[in-house]
């Protein structure tokens, strides 16, 4: 699952960053709480967050994000744009709540592993 | 204090030391003459733009007088330049903060009383430039403009005693080279496997907190250090710049990367912990209701960090700094001298 799936997946936007990179989700962590993010260790994280300031881009470039989802299709600044294009992070606005992107997601992955 | 006003960082790259020497190419004549006729080379060879502090922290002419004591309290300093947009105001220093106590305008405007025929110094002045006007005038600080007349940094007289101080250490260890050959091969050396860089962070600029470390994540992959080490470092990196940010009364963090070892270090400049331990338990925290709704203040910072670090030191004074130190052991084959010069 590419970041062009994940837009595709939760009805998203892509905001800034590449919606062409190849790389894919390794695993997905939702969370509004910046120091938890950081206790995930895992490679490719999708960060999902209503959390729509810098510091949830400087998160996701720290701990090696492939992506960020915002949802409740929440305004996101003009820093915060520009932030994910300097660092490099494909950052996706989503209408859908935190529930409903982790549902679509996970029947997503589910439906790729039956493939 | 108005609540919502926030003073603005003029955040200019500080020159380091080793940057100050690349563009001041030493002058062989300066070996061989006396100590005076050294200072009197450096004098002439530095510029203010060399030593001054580019970090400025500047406020707005309707701050009150009540919003600079605070900046003047907060960051220790004693002098704030009234900016905006580059173009410099005026200044408020702690005589102007004493007649405002005494006259009772605290609460008015700055721009009602500060300094407003201001003595300003240009980037390109030679240094000893700025010692004259130290000698002339009795203020301890001078504004730098640039040649299109906007606020590029401040300059005092410790910032030319600190440049003066380095320089000459350096003069008199290239002198103890030249008759110790050993010692030169051996600097060499070190200087090879040794990069150090630091940043300051400013309490409450959450807009710029994580810029450190994010630079930190950066040079460690240039460098071609194992992906597992890069995680942990800027991790701990990261929580430690934020602890600066939204604890501290603002403070820096520095990175060495070493041999066999990478630290960063976080200092700042007070309140400090009263209680260490209780400090560094998984879910406590003195932070307020707007820091943690910029998604920090769990109470996990310091445990983050000393979860990730392969050592972990930290001391505090009530009142006055905290230090806090991780350590992450390298593989002899990441060692900072084989991939490159700092």
């Amino acid at each position: 699952m590419t970041i062009a799936d994940v837009v595709r997946i939760l009805d998203g936007k892509l905001m800034a960053g590449d919606g062409t990179s190849p790389r894919a989700v390794g695993a997905v962590v939702a969370n509004d709480l910046m120091s938890d993010v950081l206790l995930y260790d895992a490679d490719d994280i999708l960060l999902l967050t209503s959390l729509a300031s810098d510091q949830a881009i400087r998160t996701a470039h720290i701990v090696g994000a492939m992506g960020v989802v915002v949802h409740n299709a929440k305004p996101l600044s003009e820093t915060m744009l520009t932030v994910a294009s300097d660092l490099g992070i494909p950052l996706v606005s989503s209408p859908l709540s935190k529930y409903d992107a982790c549902v679509r997601l996970h029947d997503a992955f589910l439906a790729e592993e039956r493939a | 204090m108005a609540e919502g006003y926030n003073p603005t960082i003029l955040q200019g790259q500080q020159t380091s030391d080793d940057e100050i020497l690349a563009n001041t190419p030493l002058d062989a004549k300066a070996l061989g003459g006396d100590s005076s006729e050294i200072i009197m080379e450096l004098l002439q060879r530095f510029k203010v733009r060399d030593v001054m502090k580019r970090q400025v922290i500047c406020i707005p002419r309707k701050a009150t007088m009540r919003d600079a004591q605070k900046i003047l309290r907060d960051n220790r300093i004693s002098g704030v330049p009234v900016s905006e947009n580059g173009r410099l105001y005026g200044l408020v220093s702690v005589n102007d903060i004493i007649k405002g106590l005494d006259g009772g305008w605290m609460e008015e405007p700055c721009e009602a009383h500060m300094a407003k025929n201001l003595v300003v110094l240009e980037g390109g002045m030679p240094l000893a430039f700025a010692l004259r006007y130290f000698n002339n005038y009795t203020y301890g600080r001078f504004p730098v403009l640039d040649s299109d007349r906007k606020l590029v940094g401040i300059i005092s007289q410790r910032d030319v005693m600190r440049a003066l101080l380095y320089e000459l250490s350096v003069e008199i260890r290239k002198l103890e080279r030249k008759t110790s050959p050993k010692a030169a091969e051996a600097e060499q050396e070190a200087k090879e496997n040794f990069y150090r860089k630091e940043w300051a962070v400013v309490h409450n600029d959450l807009s710029r907190a994580g810029h450190a470390a994010n630079a930190i994540k950066g040079i460690l992959r240039e460098r071609k250090i194992d992906r597992s080490i890069v995680r942990r470092v800027a991790v701990a990196a990261y929580e430690l710049e934020i602890n600066i940010c939204i604890h501290s009364h603002g403070g820096v963090l520095v990175l060495l990367i070493a041999d066999n070892s990478v630290s960063i270090t976080a200092k700042d400049r007070g309140p400090g912990i009263k209680d260490i331990e209780w400090a560094c338990r998984d879910g406590t925290s003195t932070a307020n209701d707007w820091i943690r709704s910029m998604g920090f203040g769990a109470g996990m910072g310091l445990s983050n960090s000393k979860r990730v670090s392969d050592k972990f030191e930290i001391e505090s004074e009530v009142g006055k700094f905290t230090i806090v130190q991780c350590i992450f052991d390298l593989p002899k084959a990441e060692s900072a001298g084989k991939e490159g010069g700092a």
